[in-house]
């Protein structure tokens, strides 16, 4: 979840709340509000609403949730002579571009706060300036009204933002941080986007950097935005948001005239209203509440869109700055919001039809109270393991966090060693057991792996012998299917020769039971001896 | 009179001799001396007994060196082992010496054992035996040895002077020591004997020796007791594999995939591919994504595996087979996700899903549920707040207040979208939640460390209180 912090002082002030209210405000919108310090907050917002990752958004969001300003603010859009003249750029075709007058960047929280916009919006809506990036520069500085996307070639030359000389691009994707990390997103065989004035100074290369010579001052009165990006719409859905967000601080949004090469002019920012019929039964079945159409549009009103009445139907304006509203279930949630979840009067749970445990947990029930009746403490181990303790073929992480963990366990056999090993100083004997589950290979699943059930059951002593392992596992067996397990001898690596056997169960292999042998033993760093059984009780499932 | 064992045998000896001192006691019965003196203070008190003198005397005592040669021999002896009558190389002897070589050699040359020729070492005589294990043996016994023997020992640190008490007694009064019976047997019930025999009183208040007793697991206890209240609300127990396809466990659930959650550090990557489910399932998958999040919807990035990240994976399986109203599901069990192992954080942890489709199901009946749920938890209070989730609308998120903690966040839940109930065929309304159990288990059991969950301690897992 995104996490943005803001002035205290500023937030309070803009919205006429007391902190008391501003908390209770901000969890009816999904948001959390922490200090940080005596003048700033942390607010933590949801995911879908993007228009609240900037202060002029929580500010109007806020605004309507407390009933003080209700519906879609009307911010006006003024004439301007700039334009945006967008060439050909195939790795990065849209471009938007509108200009901010009267903006407020000081005291330094103002800048400071809509640095952090950008940057949030970067990383959600913009995917990490793949999808979607954000140039913004002092209007003042740009000595031209006919502004170029273009491409350019890593030959020409910037002066990046927070540098003094010029460097050619290919020095800025060499040399700067934000070049190494941002540089090879649009660059594509020697040549990059960029937007520039009319004598092509360029002012920013998308998404990389700026140019130091718009950079913003404290005193900066007159914006330039330009968005850029892979999807016209989140392109457009960006710079709607931006635009009005700064509109809801008190600044005033300039048009700006798109000319594409193929020749269309269009205005931007596009702010877009889409318009949306649902229909007040189809809210009420959703919720479960019954609502007059008065209350649903005064609802939605406090969520900051207009709503427009028909017969039984709401006509849901969404604003441009709304760009989570898909269909009926959201503006369900808008109004579900708006009437506040606490007031949802709760029923009791109606039980219909009985319900049931999966067969394995009935079989784990089972196992356990009579494993348990055998005198064996139950233990429950992680399902990620060191690859090296396992023996045969193995699931391996291919991005493990630790070489601990770097795969999954194949057979319950290795955790249980791992789990004696670790208790060779504990009080004797360790008579342990483990129900649980493995991953193996298996051609028939869509993901080439399945989970397979298994029973692990140890004993560590000074001495065990076989039978210390084997007479509990033969009653168990016995009690769970009313026959005698059968032994038939076998050897392996696990176990010491002629100590170990397959366990059959009306002639089918249900598991393999032995002492370990002293290698896997000494493999454990074990110095007591350990018998133990492993039954596979997707096998069982079949013959009890 | 009932005499213990020990007492029995004080007097017996005392019958012998009349008048004895502790020290003799405790070399003549084998008894330690303080054992010997606890006794005799026990026998003074029942009358039989007579503590004519008491005073502090010292004596000698094995160290723990003396005690350890006495057994395994001295440096020297070890030496004249090692080399089992054969010239040795030095180096070889020191390595299996290790420690003791110095003194041994030492020793072993002034006694004329051994002589050193170049790097080899040659035995000289046959037979040897240090006087020194003759005088400790004396001594363990309780008998005396002359001087110079003392000063050796007490040079080589085998024995030490200590301070100690003795006792001088005389036995006053004699008693008929019957033979005391440890067990009860079948044949003393058979034949009646019993009646004439007189049976040990145990210490019935010392601790007991150890015995270990199977028991379940606390944290699967816990686990069992959540699978028992969500039938008891008419769910059924549905379960799936932990290896999964991208596609059930995103894509379904209408990530995109593209969304920052979906990047590589926030599941673990298994190699190879799955197959994608046949059918119009992938065909509506895609056509949803690309109308909405306005991008390529990949087929090879929904075929990845991964180790499944949330148990709504399987509710998305669930969902892909269409299933008939009303349905009630739930599963429990394990979610993988890279994260920095600490008190509150592991890679892997429980999740518990909830799924219902139901003809009028709507987001109060699922509020309703989820109350309900918790107030099975144990936690009376609930509170909901909007949240988002991007398969889910109206999402909401369940905090519980728990002393003393508060309002702790326990459940993600909502009503799925159309977006992605439609594609699998499901018309009716449905709700899901998902509900971290670890975190819940945690504050329920008063585990501090997520780790004791999953604890290797086998100590720990049989003092863990039965709640």
């Amino acid at each position: 979840m995104p996490t943005i912090n803001l002035n205290k002082w500023i937030l309070l002030e803009k919205v006429s709340l007391s902190e008391g209210q501003l908390k209770e405000f901000l969890f009816k919108l999904k948001s959390e509000v922490s200090p940080v310090s005596d003048d700033e907050y942390s607010v933590e917002i949801n995911a879908d609403r993007v228009d609240m990752l900037g202060l002029g958004g929580v500010v109007r969001a806020l605004k309507g949730i407390s009933g003080k300003e209700l519906g879609e603010p009307k911010y006006t859009v003024k004439e301007t002579d700039y334009m945006l003249v967008i060439d050909k750029v195939p790795q990065r075709p849209y471009a938007l571009a509108c200009v901010i007058h009267n903006v407020k960047l000081s005291p330094e929280a103002y800048l400071k706060e809509m640095i952090q916009f950008q940057e949030k919006l970067h990383e959600t809506i913009g995917r990490k300036r793949k999808k979607v990036a954000i140039g913004i520069h002092d209007l003042r500085k740009i000595k031209s009204k006919t502004i170029r996307y273009s491409l350019v070639s890593t030959n020409d030359k910037i002066v990046p933002l927070g540098s003094t000389v010029p460097m050619t691009l290919s020095e800025v994707l060499r040399e700067t941080e934000q070049g190494r990390k941002y540089g090879e997103i649009s660059l594509r065989e020697g040549r990059m986007p960029a937007i520039m004035d009319s004598d092509y100074n360029i002012l920013s290369l998308p998404p990389v950097i700026n140019s130091e010579e718009t950079r913003l001052e404290p005193n900066t009165n007159s914006l330039f935005v330009d968005v850029t990006g892979t999807s016209l719409d989140a392109v457009s859905q960006t710079l709607d948001i931006l635009a009005t967000n700064f509109a809801e601080l008190g600044a005033e949004i300039g048009a700006v005239m798109i000319k594409e090469s193929e020749g269309t002019i269009r205005k931007s920012p596009l702010l877009t209203h889409n318009r949306l019929r649902v229909s007040l039964k189809e809210i009420e079945s959703i919720l479960g509440i019954k609502l007059s159409q008065e209350d649903a549009k005064r609802f939605l009103e406090m969520m900051r869109e207009d709503v427009v009445i028909g017969d039984g139907v709401l006509e849901v304006v969404i604003p441009p700055y709304r760009v989570d509203i898909m269909n009926v279930t959201d503006v369900a949630e808008d109004i579900a919001m708006a009437y506040g979840y606490e007031n949802f009067a709760l029923n009791e749970v109606k039980v219909y039809r009985v319900g049931s445990l999966a067969p394995k947990s009935s079989l784990y029930r089972k196992l356990r109270t009579l494993i348990i009746g055998a005198g064996f403490q139950e233990i429950y181990t992680l399902i990620l393991t060191k690859s090296t303790r396992q023996v045969g073929e193995i699931v391996q992480i291919e991005n493990p966090i630790s070489q601990e963990y770097d795969s999954v366990r194949n057979s319950l056999i290795w955790n249980m060693l791992t789990f004696m090993s670790n208790n060779q100083h504990a009080r004797f004997p360790v008579r342990v057991f483990e129900i649980g589950e493995v991953v193996l290979r298996d051609s028939t699943t869509d993901t080439g792996y399945r989970n397979f059930f298994r029973v692990s059951i140890g004993v560590m002593d000074s001495k065990v012998s076989y039978e210390s392992i084997q007479a509990p596992v033969h009653e168990i067996l016995l009690a769970l299917s009313g026959e005698k397990p059968e032994y038939k001898r076998t050897v392996n690596d696990v176990f010491m020769r002629g100590r170990t056997a397959e366990i059959l169960l009306k002639g089918r292999s249900v598991g393999v039971i032995g002492e370990i042998s002293p290698v896997m033993l000494n493999k454990f760093q074990l110095l007591y001896p350990v018998a133990l059984a492993e039954l596979d009780v997707d096998a069982l499932l079949e013959v009890i | 009179m009932m005499l213990s064992e020990n007492e029995q045998k004080i007097i017996s000896f005392l019958k012998t001799k009349g008048v004895s001192n502790s020290q003799e006691i405790s070399s003549a019965t084998g008894l330690p001396p303080s054992t010997v003196f606890s006794n005799l203070k026990l026998l003074e008190s029942k009358g039989l007994v007579k503590i004519l003198k008491e005073e502090r005397k010292k004596l000698l005592f094995l160290t723990e060196e003396g005690r350890k040669r006495l057994v395994e021999g001295l440096p020297e002896e070890k030496l004249m082992m090692v080399l089992g009558g054969q010239p040795r190389k030095i180096e070889e002897v020191k390595e299996k010496m290790k420690e003791d070589f110095e003194i041994a050699l030492g020793w072993a040359r002034k006694r004329g054992w051994i002589e050193i020729d170049g790097d080899l070492i040659k035995p000289i005589v046959k037979e040897i035996q240090a006087p020194e294990r003759d005088s400790l043996r004396a001594l363990s016994k309780g008998q005396g040895i002359d001087h110079a023997s003392v000063e050796l020992l007490l040079k080589r640190k085998l024995v030490e002077r200590r301070e100690d008490k003795i006792l001088e007694v005389e036995l006053i009064k004699d008693v008929e020591a019957k033979p005391v019976e440890i067990y009860l047997t079948h044949e003393m019930l058979v034949s009646g004997d019993w009646e004439k025999r007189e049976f040990k009183e145990y210490n019935v208040e010392a601790d007991p020796p150890f015995l270990p007793i199977g028991r379940t697991h606390y944290f699967r206890d816990f686990i069992e007791r959540v699978k028992d209240l969500m039938v008891s609300l008419g769910f059924s127990e549905v379960s799936s594999d932990y290896v999964e396809l991208e596609f059930f466990n995103f894509d379904v659930l209408f990530q995109p995939q593209d969304h920052p959650a979906r990047e590589i550090h926030d599941s673990f990557v298994v190699k190879g591919k799955g197959r994608l489910p046949p059918g119009r399932l992938v065909e509506e998958v895609k056509k949803t994504h690309e109308t909405w999040w306005k991008y390529r919807w990949s087929p090879e990035v929904a075929s990845n595996l991964v180790m499944r990240s949330q148990t709504t994976a399987t509710t998305s399986r669930v969902l892909s087979r269409s299933p008939g109203s009303p349905l009630r599901v739930f599963t429990i069990g394990k979610v993988f996700r890279p994260d920095a192992i600490d008190a509150t954080h592991l890679i892997e942890f429980h999740q518990m899903d909830g799924l219902v489709i139901e003809e009028g199901f709507n987001f109060r009946s699922l509020l309703s549920i989820l109350r309900e749920i918790f107030r099975g938890l144990g936690v009376k209070e609930v509170k909901f707040k909007p949240g988002y989730f991007p398969f889910t609308e109206p999402s909401v998120e369940v905090y519980g207040y728990v002393d003393p903690l508060g309002w702790v966040e326990m459940a993600g839940a909502g009503l799925l979208r159309r977006e992605v109930t439609s594609p699998a065929g499901v018309s009716e309304p449905a709700g899901a939640w998902g509900i971290g159990i670890d975190r819940l288990a945690m504050l329920f059991l008063g585990v501090k460390d997520i780790r004791d969950l999953y604890s290797s301690d086998i100590e720990y897992l049989r003092h863990r209180r039965v709640v």
